[in-house]
């Protein structure tokens, strides 16, 4: 069943004790791990051996985790399936014959087959959150710059974040009490104002008094089925003491697009140093180097991945910039505004996390647009820095279904209490 | 901006510079690999100057106390934020294939440099200075760059930091911009932030264009249309300032000649190639650049305000000029080169407070700068010996010695010899003699030469000349002749 989880099996032993004593943990292949290949699901990568660990590896390691494997992934996270990956698709546990979800879908396979206890995924877009509601566990998006990016192969930068996926609310907590916190290694990272990284004794169940907020514009599109099992949820939320109101995002129907246009004009810088020369697949070393540097290029990346890096470059570029890029950042900072305005009056936003059941396998590779906006619900989240987690609430003819929780930035521990509510 | 008086038909020049300085720091800028000079290729590298997926850069806050202080110096504003930028390019010796700089929030902005030439003062604007990383260097193995069989990339300099300084258009001849960039060097120098002896620590762009004299008004400004009106070329490869000073002289008498004979200057880049004295074509009429800047998201902004007035500056050479003139009565001269490098300057303070200002100025910036400047020596190559130096001026401040010794055997001596003064001063026999000694030889010189003696009695006054050379002789040149000639005089009397 796992064969096609992982990327590489390799068992990297962790120390004797501390919280991930005994716990066995599966890393996402965008994740560098000393000596064990790296390939970020690409035939650029296919054969490279990084020479240095993530520092979230070092950090699972160091807290007595056991690293189990790589796990199969879209294309350096672009996807939305798992199918992207250059070493074919993985199979959902939960729902066999259809995709995992992506670009983590490796990880949460991983965890729903029973392959590893947790795993890490990364979430640029809805790439832990998508896979975890698909594959029925638990993914945690967490606030930008809560966890060190340091050894995470960049797909865009500005966006992305490490998050822990696992089978229940608490052990998904436990991880990102394992990872979080400042590392001196990437600028971005910052403590809680609030101080501690403390999340595994969040998850107590306790949301008597919590106030949600639904964002109407989410709940628009999605599948009845999810929406369904996304009201059976609100409805325990409220039978133990929430309390729920709509509240209005406007600036959502503009994300999709503005998180495209960013997220490909970043990796079509963050791709540029995939050239052959120190590492990854080479066009050679003979001829105009210009020429084989676009040679090696042609050949180590798939479609999906050419197709970004040149929508990207276009976007960027002099006389399309403001168009595209400005205007994108623009409505990132309109979408901020949007969430922090709307978390003003709520304690967490709930939504479904995929307006969608699970793809089957082969189902949407035509159709990359149908793709793209399947992320809906995801990516807005992203543009505006903040974190959320998904959690299973049922199913949808027997598909999985996952809820899905925004918290304000750094209220992790609001968001974990919540979650836990749910199981 | 210079004024100068313009004829009608006159060709005028214009030149602007991009000036790129490495650092002085320990650490790249955003890593921790050494900057020091490796003793093989790739040896100072990590995963983020290599650009290893995955990797992130991290500031040094050193550079940006070195962008501060050259800010401060060149009085340029420092805004109270500055961020970097991603510029985008594919190039063999670019790790990641863009490079980390920055773009429309420089850390300095509308600063300035003042030069003087031939005696006169020209304010240079600086347009703006930014901090960016230095990328990887490329060895053409078997040729240059268009011959060679292969090429090797080397990432030890990956990473080094670099200030990029870009002048406004103010320069009207090469001797301008050599001056310039010879002021530019010792500003850096005294803020401690160059090291001028670095191979490849300073490179020079140049822009050049021609304009027609009648363009420019009675201040020398010249109005940006004109400027952009005209062709110029991009000159690059240029590493001192003399092949600055030579090459834009070459470019400046090509691009002349080509418009009086009424040839369009061509639009384009050129490669100064030192060997050969001349610029030749890169590429012409490119199409502008895109290098698609953006933020870069991995560098927080950066707050600069609270570190602007933490951070001080020393005494610039400007002020320490006008300072050394007023404080030590030096002339102009004098001044300029007792300045010329801060080790100098601290040196002739050292000497000026405990000697005479004016002997130490003598000593220090004609002798002894003179005698290193012969042999291609810097003040740096007898750092440690100029507790010597200081010996020696206190052996011609105390009349130990003659001056004529202290320069001619005794400083020659410590430079070609290394030895230290009193050494050379015992070997030589260069002590004054002592006035019993003196008075012998003058007493011999009186007994051993009557005629001279009886001339003198007769009256003839260079018959005394003629005695003190005898005393001078006998005593092998350590007596003072002013006092032989008092005691000839007091014992013929």
């Amino acid at each position: 069943m796992s064969d096609d989880i992982f990327i590489t099996e390799a068992t990297i032993d962790g120390e004797s004790d501390g919280p991930l004593a005994g716990k066995q943990v599966a890393i996402k292949d965008n994740i560098s791990t000393d000596g064990v290949k790296t390939t970020c699901g690409s035939k650029m990568l296919a054969d490279y051996v990084p020479p240095y660990d993530a520092t979230v590896v070092e950090r699972i390691t160091d807290a007595g985790g056991t690293i189990v494997g790589k796990t199969n992934m879209d294309e350096f996270g672009m996807g939305t399936t798992t199918e992207m990956s250059y070493f074919g698709p993985t199979d959902n546990p939960a729902a066999p014959g259809h995709v995992p979800g992506g670009s983590s879908g490796g990880s949460a396979a991983a965890v729903a087959a029973g392959a590893a206890d947790l795993a890490l995924g990364s979430d640029t877009g809805g790439s832990i959150r998508c896979p975890a509601a698909f594959c029925g566990v638990v993914g945690i998006k967490p606030t930008y710059g809560l966890v060190s990016r340091y050894g995470l192969v960049a797909y865009a930068n500005s966006l992305e974040q490490i998050g822990p996926i696992a089978g229940t609310v608490e052990d998904a907590a436990t991880l990102l009490e394992v990872i979080a916190g400042v590392d001196e290694r990437d600028g971005t990272t910052r403590d809680p104002p609030q101080g501690d990284v403390a999340y595994s004794d969040a998850a107590d169940g306790n949301v008597d008094g919590l106030s949600i907020g639904i964002p109407t514009e989410l709940l628009e599109g999605a599948e009845d089925g999810v929406v369904d099992a996304f009201w059976d949820g609100i409805e325990q939320l409220e039978s133990q003491g929430a309390t729920t109101h709509d509240v209005s995002l406007p600036s959502v129907e503009h994300a999709v697009e503005a998180y495209y246009v960013i997220a490909m004009s970043e990796a079509s810088s963050n791709l540029a140093r995939f050239d052959g020369v120190r590492y990854g697949h080479s066009g050679g070393f003979d001829g105009n180097w210009n020429e084989t540097f676009a040679a090696g290029r042609a050949e180590g990346f798939g479609d999906e991945v050419k197709r970004r890096i040149l929508l990207g470059t276009y976007a960027l570029s002099a006389g399309y910039h403001d168009k595209y890029y400005k205007k994108a950042q623009n409505a990132r900072a309109w979408v901020k505004q949007d969430f922090d305005s709307a978390l003003e009056e709520a304690d967490v936003l709930a939504s479904p996390t995929m307006p969608v059941t699970p793809f089957e396998l082969g189902e949407s590779l035509d159709d990359p647009l149908q793709m793209y906006l399947a992320d809906a619900n995801t990516v807005p989240v992203n543009l505006a820095d903040l974190p959320a987690i998904s959690v299973p609430v049922g199913d949808a003819d027997g598909l999985p279904v996952g809820m899905q929780l925004v918290g304000p930035a750094f209220g992790e521990r609001q968001l974990i209490r919540a979650g836990s509510a749910l199981e | 901006m210079t004024a100068q008086t313009v004829q009608q038909g006159d060709l005028v020049t214009v030149i602007g510079l991009e000036v790129h300085v490495q650092l002085e720091t320990n650490t790249k800028i955003f890593c921790g690999c050494s900057t020091a000079p490796a003793d093989g290729p790739n040896e100072h590298v990590c995963p983020v100057c290599l650009g290893l997926p995955g990797a992130l850069p991290v500031l040094n806050e050193a550079a940006v106390e070195a962008a501060v202080k050259i800010g401060k110096a060149i009085d340029a504003t420092i805004p109270e934020e500055t961020r970097f930028h991603r510029k985008n390019y594919y190039y063999p010796d670019l790790p990641k294939n863009f490079q980390i700089t920055q773009y429309d929030e420089p850390i300095c902005q509308d600063g300035e440099l003042e030069i003087s030439l031939e005696g006169e003062r020209h304010t240079i604007a600086i347009e703006r200075a930014h901090l960016e990383e230095d990328p990887g260097s490329l060895q053409h193995v078997g040729g240059s760059i268009d011959t060679a069989e292969y090429t090797l990339v080397d990432y030890n300099r990956a990473g080094t930091p670099l200030m990029e300084i870009v002048t406004a258009p103010d320069f009207r001849s090469p001797k301008e911009v050599r001056a310039f960039l010879a002021e530019l060097e010792e500003v850096l120098e005294y803020l401690a932030v160059f090291d001028a002896s670095r191979d490849g620590s300073l490179r020079v762009d140049a822009n050049l264009s021609i304009i027609d004299g009648e363009r420019v008004s009675d201040d020398g400004s010249i109005e940006l249309a004109d400027l952009e009106a005209a062709n110029r070329t991009e000159v690059k490869n240029i590493s001192s300032h003399k092949g600055a000073e030579k090459a834009l002289a070459y470019e400046e008498t090509r691009q002349k000649n080509a418009v009086r004979r009424g040839r369009e200057v061509e639009q384009e880049t050129r490669h100064w190639d030192e060997s050969r004295g001349i610029t030749v074509s890169m590429r012409s009429k490119e199409a502008e650049k895109d290098y698609r800047y953006f933020a870069e998201a991995d560098l927080p902004p950066l707050r600069v305000a609270h570190w602007k007035d933490e951070i001080a500056i020393p005494e610039l050479p400007k002020a320490r000029r006008e300072r050394f003139a007023s404080e030590y009565g030096l002339g102009e001269e004098a001044a300029s080169k007792l300045t010329s490098t801060k080790q100098v300057a601290d040196f002739y303070e050292d000497v000026a407070s405990e000697f005479d200002p004016d002997l130490a100025a003598t000593w220090v910036a004609d002798e002894l700068l003179g005698e290193l400047n012969y042999r291609d020596m810097q003040i740096t190559d007898i750092e440690g010996r100029l507790e010597e130096i200081a010996t020696l001026v206190e052996l011609v401040a105390t009349d130990e010695i003659t001056a004529k010794n202290a320069k001619e055997v005794v400083l020659r001596g410590m430079l070609d010899e290394r030895d230290d003064p009193e050494t050379i001063v015992d070997r030589e026999g260069l002590g004054k003699t002592d006035d019993d000694a003196v008075q012998a030889a003058v007493l011999e010189a009186i007994e051993e030469n009557p005629d001279a003696v009886a001339d003198y009695e007769a009256g003839e006054g260079g018959a005394i000349n003629f005695l003190v050379g005898q005393v001078m002789q006998k005593t092998g040149g350590s007596a003072d002749p002013g006092d032989v000639n008092g005691l000839l005089r007091a014992e013929l009397e």
